[in-house]
């Protein structure tokens, strides 16, 4: 009973909410990495499409909510990002306000910090500094007295080191023992605005101070949560004012630089430099070694995944193989049987097969953020990215399509400038993704012959990487298209820091690379596996009078018989006519028509229908449909089966150079990814983008596989 | 001599004497492109690309656009 009462009463008990907001590349993922570790989770904001990054730290016992912020260097949003700063921190909600604020501040950019800073002090919350990156700090001679920092703000200041792992145990028991403090608060606002006007603002949404005031009415009519008629109220306020908000930010900007200068006069020494570390981005930013050092990185990245992926991707592939083997010899045979060694057990191995592939290039893309060359291939890139509409930051979203459009995407949102953004989204998933790969490797094995030429050059390495360069050119292709049509106001920028280069954690990098698998197995796993029975169930059944004739019929020819060979036959001959009028096998042949052209059976066209969900889809629906009715015991590997399928009215190979060209260059631009479009649909607000996107993709990959058909056969 | 920024000299150092006003003026100087500050123009990308500025102790990439409205005076 004691135990019983316990648990109640702490699941009563309010767990105390910590923030951890702070610029970027301060290291603040790093501290909340190292606070909360494996209990991460990722949600949603309503209204934005920005993660909510939270996690909980259990300490001496107790139990705290620690949530990560977005980067930013102010209050005053720029992107999407920076937004959910803002709305977080002016929760009126009690419930999810943060209780506690944790800034973390580079020891070597006071200036920028604080100015964040003391806008969170006058917001009155309460507030704590993490002075970080003090390694950094020393290098570069510089010492910080903090406690003339303390005395001006009155918040307790920790130093720590976060990636030497040093003082997250004073930040563990400063959360513990609940240091922080509310402020004085540190620029007037009203100073700057008039008095009467915040106090209005104030008591009309029961806000605490000024600033706050300030603020609602400076963000008011951008939050898409503020309700209409609280805009139209907040609209005329101030017009009846007639208040300049731009010039007040200005001036509010300029005091509180001032100010900061001031204090930090008192608290920094300077010591003249040891030496200038930037000596990496002579070469880095080069203006030639810099893109071949660039192309080199990139090339390394696939290669690895190349060539070390594939190893746990066979094991995993033969151990599903021998699943459904075993499975299907000790199990009695029937319909539980077949449902799981031709639904269950492909569909789960479709999915887990992808985890080395993510895990791997998630790995790469983190450490390259993780030691700031990132913002190094923004700058080199931005040149190259506007003519075609983009931004240099557009190159994260492109490049992590490589992997898996659905983080491209979802990184996009970096991206202030709306043309941009749209742009960027839009394009990103003709990069060629690794989804799409096993449909590439499958058929580029059964066309292609793997021989080397002139010397060095595989054939089949030399195919793969065409299509990778024809996603790049549908890509260019498609942006230069859309600038030409979308039309914006809003201007362009670029405004990114060159963060020092790190170390990488290889914590964190581990800590992403298993964040992304878990979320690709929860998420798309989820529509893969549903997919897979769904399948399974309408390639197994049919109109059940044509299905019982069949199987009639061919009970009656056995029966006629008994030679063994000849039963075989029959029973092969009755399975593919099961098949063939079972609901999918209604469902492709109907669709046959319109594929005809570009060299696709029925069976290609069931494929196509399945793998409107998702690429990867083909290569387990391939492997389903062609699996029923034949023998799982044999394990026969997918290739294999595919390169014995004949046209029976031709009498050729149904999978010749022709037809697997042209379903490579279809599953190069069509859009067949119900995951994507749900992320796009997310991040643009409405299904508007979605829709326009199927449509453009799906016709591009139509006449794009009709001309290649039409060439080659 | 006062210029704007996007035609400091590579790796030569100025004095930020005024932001021109435009919509970027308030980003810029949130990051610290304030009047007094001192600027060393370290990188430029190829073919009118960004620029890359030292201000205090960091790198801050810039549009060449953005640079112009920063006015300095050369040291």
């Amino acid at each position: 009973m004691k135990s019983m009462s316990e648990s109640i009463s702490t699941s009563l008990v309010k767990i105390p909410k910590v923030a951890i907001i702070g610029n970027p590349n301060v290291g603040k993922s790093t501290i909340f990495n190292q606070l909360t570790g494996m209990t991460q989770k990722i949600g949603n904001y309503p209204g934005v499409t920005v993660d909510k990054k939270s996690g909980f730290m259990n300490y001496q016992g107790s139990k705290y909510q620690i949530i990560d912020l977005p980067g930013t260097y102010s209050l005053y949003p720029n992107s999407e990002d920076e937004i959910i700063a803002h709305r977080v921190l002016n929760e009126l909600n009690e419930e999810a306000r943060p209780d506690f604020v944790m800034m973390v501040i580079d020891s070597c950019q006071l200036s920028r910090g604080l100015f964040l800073a003391t806008q969170l002090m006058d917001l009155g919350l309460n507030l704590a500094l993490i002075l970080n990156m003090t390694d950094v700090a020393v290098k570069k001679n510089i010492s910080i007295k903090t406690f003339e920092i303390f005395k001006a703000l009155g918040i307790p200041i920790l130093s720590t080191d976060a990636r030497g792992a040093k003082g997250l145990d004073q930040i563990r028991e400063l959360i513990h023992q609940q240091n922080f403090n509310k402020s004085a608060g540190f620029v007037t606002i009203e100073e700057l605005v008039p008095k009467a006007t915040l106090e209005e603002v104030k008591n009309k949404f029961s806000l605490s101070n000024y600033y706050q005031a300030y603020q609602s009415l400076r963000f008011g009519l951008k939050d898409k949560t503020v309700s209409a008629a609280d805009k139209a109220w907040i609209q005329r306020k101030l017009d009846e004012t007639n208040l300049d908000l731009d010039a007040a930010q200005l001036e509010e900007t300029k005091i509180r630089y001032r100010k900061i200068t001031e204090i930090l006069e008192k608290a920094v020494v300077k010591a003249p430099k040891l030496k200038e570390d930037r000596g990496i981005d002579k070469i880095l930013l080069h203006p030639i070694f810099g893109y071949l050092i660039f192309t080199a990185i990139l090339l390394l990245i696939f290669q690895a995944i190349f060539a070390w992926a594939t190893v746990p991707m066979d094991l995993i592939d033969g151990f599903f193989a021998e699943l459904a083997g075993w499975v299907s010899s000790s199990l009695p045979n029937g319909p539980l049987s077949d449902l799981l060694t031709e639904g269950i057990i492909p569909g789960i191995g479709g999915i887990v097969i992808f985890i080395p592939q993510i895990a791997m290039l998630f790995g790469f893309l983190a450490l390259l953020e993780d030691t700031g060359y990132m913002s190094r291939v923004v700058f080199l890139m931005d040149r190259w990215m506007r003519p075609f509409g983009l931004h240099g930051k557009s190159i994260v979203p492109l490049v992590s399509g490589v992997a898996c459009a659905i983080p491209g995407v979802m990184a996009a949102r970096n991206i202030g400038n709306w043309k941009e953004k749209i742009i960027t989204i839009m394009v990103t998933p003709l990069m060629s993704c690794s989804a799409r790969l096993p449909v590439y490797v499958i058929l580029i094995g059964l066309v292609v012959p793997n021989e080397t030429v002139l010397g060095v050059i595989n054939l089949q390495a030399f195919a793969l990487l065409s299509l990778y360069i024809l996603g790049v050119v549908g890509v260019l292709f498609t942006a230069l298209m859309l600038k030409n049509i979308l039309k914006t106001e809003e201007k362009s920028f670029l405004m990114v820091e060159l963060p020092s280069y790190r170390t990488p954690r290889w914590k964190d990098v581990i800590i992403t690379m298993y964040n992304k698998s878990r979320t690709f197995v929860t998420e798309a796993g989820k529509v893969i596996l549903a997919i897979s029975i769904i399948l399974w169930v309408l390639a197994s059944y049919g109109p059940s009078q044509r299905m019982d004739k069949i199987r009639t019929e061919g009970a009656l020819k056995i029966e006629k018989t008994t030679d063994q060979e000849q039963i075989a036959e029959i029973q092969n001959e009755t399975s593919s006519l099961l098949l063939e009028n079972s609901f999918i096998g209604i469902m492709g042949k109907s669709i046959e028509p319109v594929i005809k052209p570009l060299g696709y059976d029925w069976k290609i066209g069931i494929a196509l229908i399945a793998s409107f969900a998702a690429r990867e889809v083909f290569v387990s629906t391939i492997a389903t449909i062609y699996s029923i009715g034949s023998d799982t015991e044999d394990e026969l590997t997918i290739r294999q089966k595919l390169n014995q399928q004949i046209n029976p009215e031709t009498g050729d190979k149904v999978y010749n150079t022709a037809t697997a060209f042209s379903l490579m260059v279809f599953y190069a631009f069509a859009m067949q990814c119900m995951s994507t479009l749900a992320v796009v649909y997310r991040e643009t607000k409405g299904w508007k983008w979605p829709l326009i996107q199927t449509v453009y993709m799906t016709a591009l990959a139509y006449i794009s596989a009709f001309i290649v058909y039409q060439i080659l056969s | 001599m006062i210029i704007t920024a996007d035609r400091i000299p590579k790796k030569r150092a100025a004095i930020i004497q005024e932001i021109a006003d435009s919509p970027l003026k308030i980003n810029l100087m949130e990051l610290g492109f304030l009047p007094g500050k001192t600027i060393i123009l370290n990188h430029i990308a190829p073919m009118g690309g960004p620029m890359a500025f030292k201000l205090e102790e960091s790198i801050l990439a810039l549009r060449k656009s953005e640079a112009a409205l920063i006015e300095v005076q050369l040291l």
